[in-house]
């Protein structure tokens, strides 16, 4: 079993990120994935209230909008909307870019239930953004428990420095990672299935949100398939474009 | 071996710390603080309900879980609030291993706490150390003791204190614990050339001796209260009915607020600050999850929950 995160599911509204659980197919229908992506290069990011309030758009239907920038991610995105909750009002900003294929309009000036859909935004994908998001697919994906800077525990970090993440093997209960937060080191045990480091989604010192893939670990019999899935995706989209 | 150093240690037994706390501490806290009081100190109790003195170790927080390791490997159960002591340490460090000089004259230990916390309380406990060392260096004289995010206590713009915490857990039965680890410079006021311009012992503030006993009973008291008011407060939060997100700001992160000098100061960050500063800004604000805002240059201002700072000005 693996687990996959996939983003803002409405049913779930206290909590702005969706675990599933996947098993890991043998076989990959690169054609059928391909397409998918070749005929709809986005991907559809819906907005939810965060909680309850009087909602206010400040965007339309078929606005651009930009994501969250700066070097230190600290210029806030296009804001959104505005949710007012006991005469406190906070600035919903973006935090990806794209266009706002999705507005529920009538809910302009209404108040609203937490996890309600807002709107949706349709992000172009690039190359690279296809490739890990076939990846996630493949991989065993293991998620941030809180948001937090972290980095990996200084067993596994001198493996690394000497073999390369794809050489390192994990086992679920290894003391992988360490979360920094408020001065408060605390190990993180790996629980999942048993491989190699093969993609590593967070940079030490940086801020990693609760639920955001950590690393995605790939059993050692996948590798070939996985490579196979870079190989096929590159070539693809190189011909395309 | 100094002679306060070892005798000391050996005078503070639990029962010494419980008097301490009815005969001082909670009549100090009924006059200013909440009704709650002897409320608030029984979920704290559990702090130094156990003591182990020692006259020296390498590192406490390896005892610290050689202690949990060995008392589950032997079917015993470690006593939550367990506090490890020593006169000093031979193999002292602080986070990212920088050099702690910790010899006899200090207060030096490790305090274990099993990982009872709900997630948003949990994330104030880092707060909770500065605020009771702060606290108890206000009451023995040195007023301009302060503190630095997180929890660096600084006296004259030199460190007198530091901590931090850290995760374990164990290997029998994979209990969580949070290891916190503190040292206090009371009388030892002789430190290595790489420290001397950022270390001050309190006895240099105060020009005189420190009893180390009567100092770590008011210290330990205040992390009673403290871990005490963050139990009861968590209690408090579910009966209003809490759910996920603790958006009040907790009297913890308020009585920080006012212990501290660290807002509207510019600063270094850095997630390792003295190896790889990555920006300054001035500090505007602290979150009510303890997080700081900053102000950048350019008008914008992002949130940082973990990292350190050094203040520029």
């Amino acid at each position: 079993m693996r687990l996959l995160l996939t983003r803002l599911d409405p049913a779930v509204p206290t909590d702005f990120i969706r675990i599933q659980e996947h098993t890991m197919s043998d076989e990959i229908d690169f054609d059928e994935i391909l397409g998918k992506y070749h005929s709809d290069p986005y991907e559809y990011v819906d907005i939810f209230a965060e909680h309850t309030g009087k909602i206010r758009f400040l965007v339309e239907g078929g606005s651009s909008v930009e994501a969250v920038s700066g070097e230190w991610k600290h210029i806030p995105g296009t804001p959104l909307f505005e949710i007012t909750r006991e005469r406190n009002p906070k600035k919903i900003t973006a935090t990806t870019n794209g266009v706002v294929s999705f507005i529920a309009g009538e809910l302009e000036g209404r108040f609203v239930e937490a996890g309600e859909k807002l709107m949706t935004i349709r992000h172009p994908l690039k190359k690279k953004e296809i490739i890990e998001a076939i990846l996630k697919e493949v991989l065993y994906i293991f998620p941030a428990p809180e948001r937090a800077k972290y980095f990996f525990s200084l067993d596994v970090q001198s493996r690394i420095e000497k073999k390369g993440a794809r050489e390192v093997s994990v086992k679920p209960g290894d003391e992988i990672i360490i979360m920094s937060l408020m001065k408060r080191d605390t190990p993180v045990y790996y629980s999942g299935e048993k491989g190699v480091i093969h993609s590593v989604y967070f940079k030490p010192g940086i801020s990693v949100d609760r639920g955001a893939p950590l690393i995605g670990v790939c059993p050692f019999e996948k590798l070939p398939l996985i490579q196979k899935v870079i190989t096929r995706v590159k070539a693809d989209w190189d011909k395309k474009e | 071996m100094s002679p306060w150093n070892m005798d000391n240690l050996a005078l503070l037994h639990p029962a010494a710390l419980d008097d301490y706390v009815l005969s001082v501490e909670l009549i100090r806290r009924q006059i200013v603080d909440a009704p709650a009081c002897e409320e608030i100190f029984r979920y704290g109790a559990c702090v130094g309900s156990v003591i182990y003195a020692y006259p020296s170790l390498s590192r406490a927080m390896d005892t610290a879980r050689d202690h949990i390791a060995t008392r589950e490997k032997k079917g015993v159960s470690v006593a939550n609030g367990s506090l490890i002591l020593a006169s000093s340490l031979s193999l002292p460090k602080g986070r990212f291993s920088r050099s702690w000089h910790a010899p006899p004259g200090g207060l030096w230990g490790c305090l274990i706490l099993a990982d009872t916390f709900l997630p948003p309380f949990r994330n104030l406990l880092p707060l909770i150390p500065g605020i009771a060392c702060c606290e108890a260096l206000h009451q023995d004289g040195a007023s301009d003791a302060a503190i630095r995010w997180v929890n660096d206590v600084l006296v004259q713009g030199k460190k007198q204190a530091g901590f931090l915490i850290e995760g374990f857990r164990s290997p029998v039965h994979g209990e969580n614990y949070h290891l916190l680890g503190f040292g206090l410079n009371l009388n030892n006021d002789t430190f290595p050339p790489e420290l001397q311009e950022t270390a001050i012992a309190l006895s240099q503030v105060l020009g005189c001796s420190i009893d180390i006993c009567s100092f770590a009973f008011s210290f330990l008291a205040k992390l009673r209260w403290y871990v005490g008011l963050l139990l009861y407060e968590e209690e408090q939060w579910l009966a209003r009915g809490g759910r996920d997100v603790y958006e009040e700001e907790h009297p913890i992160v308020r009585r920080w607020k006012e212990l501290s000098d660290t807002i509207g100061r510019r600063v270094q960050f850095g997630y390792d600050v003295l190896k790889n500063p990555q920006y300054e800004a001035v500090v505007s604000a602290i979150a009510h999850d303890g997080a700081l805002v900053f102000r950048h240059d350019d008008g914008t201002t992002s949130v940082e929950h973990s990292g350190e700072i050094r203040y520029r000005q």
